[in-house]
């Protein structure tokens, strides 16, 4: 084990020397120009105009969110529906695969019931649905 | 009734755990129902096994009770096992019985103590740890109750751990007796290797088997243990820690540092008498360092002032007749030496301390005196135990005259022992009870202290008409024993030598010590003895002096210079590299994602190319 | 899907089953008790399963799941943890003023990806578990959204764990290019037919980085002490838990189907690894200040040292990795529980100094934590001395003297760091609060006039404290009673190689 270790010195070194050995080949070669220009942010003449960081609608992310969580569950539905009829008629399959599809549209509807309940469907949002939850009350 | 055996230790053990887990919350009352209460109810035990012990005795007066197997490696399976013999049987009586008494006497004595719990909680281990020392059948578990008890006398000594000078008489103790014990387990790693059992009896068929008499491994495993006997019971000399050891509560010094734990030596010696009796030479070193002993601490015991030292030197001096028996083969009066002594010395030792808490925490006997008026209970409890021990010792000196390897000589020191004992123990007697009044008493001991000191008392006086051994069926062959039996018209003539020395010494004693008062002031004058060789006496002959400058001082000295030699540099240096890795590797944990990710990918790298060129 | 399949797959569906429910009983009304009280029920009724499952063991469904004794015991160790930190929760949410249900539908999602896991017999079921296991988290660690440092956290682990999933997603790919299949079994026998492992090993390689983050092992352990801080602390119980040792599961499996020739190249990857999470984990632990960054960096190493057993490759080897995972999800659940329960609705009882006095105060609480820390350590006595003796034994066997040295190395300077906390904890109360703290972080001495400065949790809840004897129990009884557990392991242990 102990030379299996060594391959991995030798190659750490190797990655080393070349990492290191290229910047400092780089930097014997590179201009050395220092300018205005080259310590803006962007390097393109473009001015940056007011503050990256302002706040979108958080009400955008979660309804984004919903959308594209059941957007894709219906995406899995549709090979599931082309291939149901061959699948029942199947006997190793048979009502399996019905079963199988009903609970995933279950498991999908629990979810949506909670969104809804939750109020997060509500793109105005009313006063507190649960009076135990103190952040909306 | 035998199979009860192992409740004999388990019922303190019990006790003792009781008392750590509720140290808090028990109640007074509480306390001294389960440490007093499980000492009652090993002592009833004892006394039940050996009423049966007597009237039904099992196959060949020995029964052996198997608990369970410790481990089991390389043929040697040192099982928790028990072993009931005559021998064990006496130590057993003596620990429960003298130890229920003292803890009775201690519910009283130590009653306003703030660690009323603690305290019977160390009693209580104590108990059990020895009781486990002496029914031990092999020496394993043997040793686990030798260095339990050692430990349980280093928390009592320093009981009181506030005054920094108790805790250095329990450290003292503690590394004195470690010298001994670390010969003992040397002695011990050898025997089980040369012989290859735990087992003591085994121990002793396979030693006589394979080593002749004087064989060098004999003596040397002999020597061994001796030094472990040594230590244990303060004999010449490891004996420097007992008269430290008073530093404990006196119950303490009662039970542990008088009646029970030091006997342990003797104990050692007689339970291993088959190898002993390979080595001559080793036994009769047992027999001179017992005559050492017991003459120089008879002599020191005559130059203290301080009521629980002249009992600690006594007791050293008791002791070394106990070896001095053992020394010319005579195990049955050493035994019986031993079981007179445990009561007498734990009634002199409990009076003690209700006379030193009587008088205000006095220990000096010249400024007591004349307190037989007012504590005549305490008087007449120490007056009739102090004659037990004399008879007992008067069977000593008989064999030793009669012994094949004893002899009019050693007869002759031996009785010079007999003399200055009936001087220091009168001594103390007279100083303290008779003569004027001089202290005012505080305090009177109430019946939880007395009727235990009576009991006591009684015991001892029996032990000068009876023999307890005998009487438990303890009588091991002793060339003496036969040669007494077959003059006794001789036997008895040194019996009544022996009686009036011990006579002359207490007219002695109360010719210079009450007739004359030969004190004044401070200084106290013992006649005819100049001041420096009265020191010497006084100092224990000066061991504790060269032992500081012989081993404590350079070993402190080489301690101070070593500090900071290389060794330790070296472990320094560990660390400090150990902390500046820490340093250096915690720059890595920047929290910075982007330093996070570099390190995923530069793992994946790493991962990728090690396959790769591998 | 014949009944045989449903059985051996009832306790992935058992606990699947109780997150949709428990997520309908939030829509229906919400209460944390109840929600709390179907959780803790659907995970009992799954460790139950798990015995009904036993007895068709070992059945494999379809070509994705497999549940052999092996995948069962891991599950029930999962599920078990899975129990305590649910236990642990509720106590702690309870105090908090955060939306408190939602939590339980997550436990039960990253425990269900934690059981299919330990059951993936192919490359999709092992990513499948993984991606549930990590969504769940991605939200449960950043689960006390108020505050700023829980954002910090669960953005950290989001990137990282994207990143660390996008190699493993590649290296599948790649494995698959190579050998046309994505399931254990003919994968590997794909692997030892062709000459020269071509695109297969790469990818391999770059799997481990997956795993690797999800071990957290040097080095893709640096999101740990993070992750580990900002979490609340039941779940970084969790995730110092059941996500390394589901992971640690599927790792183990793999390698013990791959034959030695073809896993040499990655052991010594592993190797290298494992000596290097050794060091590192315990030299990061060393001066920490934090209890919750110390335990991750303790983590670190004690996967380094799973890892050494691991290297081992044989059957002894692999039963010392299973030990010791169970002795470290005791001890790591009881330290963790500890400081869960120690926590107050302001912060929690993170700082070295929320211990110190602890004996004095809350004397079985510290002496549980002791067992734990002890235990940590490798002290006899304790599970986590078996565990390491087992996994040293391992090693030795193998002869991995390098590994095995390294390790020796890293748990004498663990022991420091352990036992400082120990100290700490038995210390009195006032003395010395100020000196020490103030050395070490530079913080300002707190001026004794204040309150005191630990948290002032209220007394431990019942759950909790039935979670922390259970744990206790565990403690001491497997550190003083290996045998029954071991024999368990061994024959649970035996259809992997």
């Amino acid at each position: 084990m102990f030379f299996d270790y060594a391959n991995v010195f030798v190659f750490a070194l190797g990655g080393a020397v070349l990492v290191f050995g290229g910047m400092w080949l780089g930097s014997l070669i590179r201009p050395k120009r220092e300018g205005e220009a080259g310590l803006e942010p962007y390097e393109c003449g473009e001015k940056p105009i007011g503050s990256a960081w302002f706040r979108f609608d958080i009400r955008y992310y979660t309804v984004a969110l919903v959308y594209l969580l059941f957007a894709v569950e219906i995406a899995f539905l549709f090979p599931w529906a082309r291939v149901l009829k061959e699948a029942l008629a199947d006997d190793a399959i048979g009502g399996l695969a019905l079963v199988e599809g009903v609970v995933f549209i279950l498991v999908l509807a629990v979810g949506l019931a909670y969104v809804w309940r939750k109020g997060d469907l509500d793109w105005v949002r009313g006063i507190s649905h649960t009076p135990d939850d103190p952040e909306e009350g | 009734m035998f199979d009860l055996l192992a409740l004999l230790p388990t019922f303190p053990l019990v006790g003792f755990l009781i008392l750590m887990a509720g140290s808090n919350s028990l109640p007074r009352r509480g306390v001294v129902a389960v440490g007093v209460g499980s000492m009652g109810l090993s002592a009833l035990l004892a006394i039940a096994i050996t009423v049966n012990f007597l009237s039904a005795p099992p196959p060949g007066q020995v029964f052996e009770q198997h608990l369970w197997t410790w481990f089991e490696i390389g043929g040697l399976a040192p099982g928790f096992s028990l072993y009931l013999d005559p021998l064990s049987l006496a130590m057993t009586l003596v620990i429960t019985i003298v130890g229920f008494l003292i803890h009775v006497y201690s519910a009283e004595f130590m009653r306003d103590d703030e660690a009323f719990a603690r305290f019977f909680a160390y009693m209580n281990l104590f108990v059990s740890l020895m009781l486990m020392l002496v029914l031990a059948d092999n020496l394993l578990l043997l040793y686990l109750g030798w260095e339990g008890v050692g430990m349980c006398s280093f928390l009592l000594i320093g009981f009181w751990y506030k005054k920094p000078a108790n805790g250095k008489a329990a450290q003292k103790a503690f590394i004195v007796t470690r010298v001994g014990d670390t010969a003992m387990a040397v002695g011990l790693f050898l025997l089980v290797t040369q012989l290859g059992t735990f087992d003591i009896q085994e121990l002793g068929v396979r030693a006589t088997e394979q080593w002749p008499v004087g064989s060098t491994m004999a003596v040397v495993a002999a020597a061994l243990l001796l030094g472990g006997a040594i230590g244990k019971s303060a004999q010449l000399p490891l004996h420097t820690w007992l008269p430290d050891a008073m530093a404990g509560p006196s119950p303490v010094s009662a039970l542990i540092h008088a009646a029970t734990m030091v006997t342990a030596g003797v104990y050692l010696i007689a339970r291993t008498h088959a190898l002993f009796a390979l080595a001559p030479v080793v036994l009769t070193a047992v027999m001179l360092v017992g005559l050492l002993t017991q003459l120089t601490a008879g002599i020191s015991a005559v130059h203290q002032r301080d009521i629980k030292r002249i009992l600690a030197y006594s007791t050293i001096s008791q002791l070394g007749y106990m070896f001095f028996a053992l020394g010319v083969s005579s195990n049955g009066a050493a035994i019986n030496h031993l079981m007179t002594h445990a009561c007498f010395k734990a009634t002199w030792f409990l009076a003690a301390g209700a006379v030193i808490v009587a008088v205000n925490h006095e220990h000096d006997i010249f400024k007591m005196g004349g307190l037989g008026k007012k504590l005549p209970a305490l008087f007449w409890a120490m007056f009739f135990a102090g004659c037990g021990p004399f008879f007992s010792k008067d069977g000593i000196l008989a064999e030793v005259w009669f012994s094949d390897t004893g002899g009019p000589l050693l007869w002759l020191l031996g009785l010079f022992g007999v003399f200055v004992t009936s001087i220091y123990l009168f001594r103390l007697l007279f100083t303290v009870f008779l003569g004027p009044l001089k202290n005012e008493v505080h305090w009177k001991p109430g019946r939880a202290i007395t009727i235990p000191l009576f009991i006591l008392a009684v015991g001892s006086v029996i032990g000068a008409l009876v023999e307890y051994p005998r009487l438990l069926g303890y009588h091991p062959h002793s060339s003496g024993i036969e040669a007494a039996h077959a003059s006794p018209y001789l036997h008895a003539t040194l019996g009544k030598i022996a009686v009036g020395v011990a006579l002359t010494g207490i007219y002695v004693a109360y010719r210079l010590f009450v007739r004359h008062r030969h004190y004044d002031g401070d200084e106290v004058i013992v006649p005819h003895i100049r001041v420096p060789l009265r020191n010497l006496f006084a100092d224990g002959w000066g061991f504790d002096r060269a032992y500081r400058v012989a081993f404590v001082a350079p070993f402190r000295s080489a301690a101070h210079f070593l500090r900071n030699e290389l060794i330790d540099r070296g472990c320094d240096a560990v660390v400090a590299v150990v902390q500046s890795g820490h340093r250096l590797i915690r720059r890595t944990q920047t929290g910075r994602l982007r330093w996070y990710t570099a390190g995923i990918a530069a793992g994946a790298v790493l991962s990728l190319g090690m396959v790769l060129f591998s | 899907m014949s009944r045989t399949d449903l059985t051996a797959l009832s306790p992935l569906l058992v606990v699947a089953l109780a997150a949709v429910a428990v997520l309908l009983l939030i829509s229906v009304r919400r209460n944390h008790r109840a929600t709390a009280t179907l959780t803790l029920a659907g995970l009992v009724l799954g460790l139950v399963s798990i015995s009904w499952a036993a007895t068709v063991t070992p059945h494999q469904v379809a070509p994705l799941l497999i549940a052999d004794g092996y995948a069962l015991f891991y599950s029930a160790l999962v599920l078990a943890a899975a129990v305590v930190v649910c236990l642990l929760s509720f106590d702690y949410l309870e105090q908090r003023g955060e939306q408190r249900e939602e939590f339980y539908v997550l436990l039960l999602l990253a425990t269900l990806g934690g059981l299919v896991l330990v059951g993936a017999s192919h490359f999709v079921t092992l990513f499948l578990g993984l991606e549930i296991l990590s969504v769940a988290i991605y939200v449960m660690v950043a689960y006390a959204r108020s505050s700023p440092l829980a954002a910090e956290t669960g953005i950290k682990y989001l990137v990282l764990a994207g990143a660390s999933s996008a190699f493993l997603v590649f290296g599948m790919a790649l494995v698959y290019a190579q050998t046309g299949t994505l399931e254990f079994r003919p994968l590997v026998a794909q692997l030892s037919a062709i000459e020269g492992s071509g695109l297969a090993l790469p990818g391999m390689a770059l799997m481990l980085v997956g795993v690797g983050f999800k071990l957290a092992v040097v080095p893709f352990h640096m999101w740990t002490p993070e992750v580990y801080q900002g979490a609340p602390a039941p779940v970084t119980a969790f995730v110092a838990t059941v996500s390394k040792g589901a992971m640690f599961a599927l790792l183990l499996r793999f390698f013990a189907a791959l034959g030695p020739g073809e896993a040499r190249p990655l052991l010594v990857v592993l190797g290298l690894v494992a000596m290097a999470s050794i060091l590192a984990g315990n030299l990061l632990a060393l001066l920490e200040q934090n209890i919750k960054r110390l335990l991750a960096f303790s983590s670190i190493a004690h996967l380094g040292y799973v890892l050494v057993a691991f290297l081992a490759s044989s059957a002894f080897g692999d039963e010392a990795v299973t030990f010791y995972l169970v002795a470290y999800f005791v001890s790591t659940l009881a330290a963790f529980g500890v400081v869960t329960v120690l926590s107050d609705n302001e912060r929690e009882a993170e700082r070295i100094e929320d211990y110190r006095g602890l004996f004095w105060r809350r004397p079985l609480l510290a002496t549980l934590m002791t067992g734990a820390l002890l235990s940590l350590a490798g002290i006899p006595l304790t599970t986590g001395f078996v565990g390491k003796f087992a996994v040293v034994a391992a090693g030795v066997e193998a002869s991995l003297w390098l590994p095995v040295s390294v390790l020796a190395l890293g748990s004498a300077i663990g022991l420091y760091y352990y036992l400082r906390l120990v100290v700490v904890m038995l210390s009195s109360l006032d003395a010395g609060a100020a000196t020490e703290s103030a050395a070490d972080s530079g913080r300002t001495p707190a001026d004794p006039g204040q309150t005191p400065a630990w948290p002032r949790a209220a007394r431990v809840g019942g759950g909790a404290a039935l979670a922390l004897g259970l744990l206790a129990l565990l403690l001491l009884g497997l550190g003083l009673y290996p045998g029954p557990l071991m024999d368990v392991i061994e024959s649970s242990v035996s259809p992997l190689r």
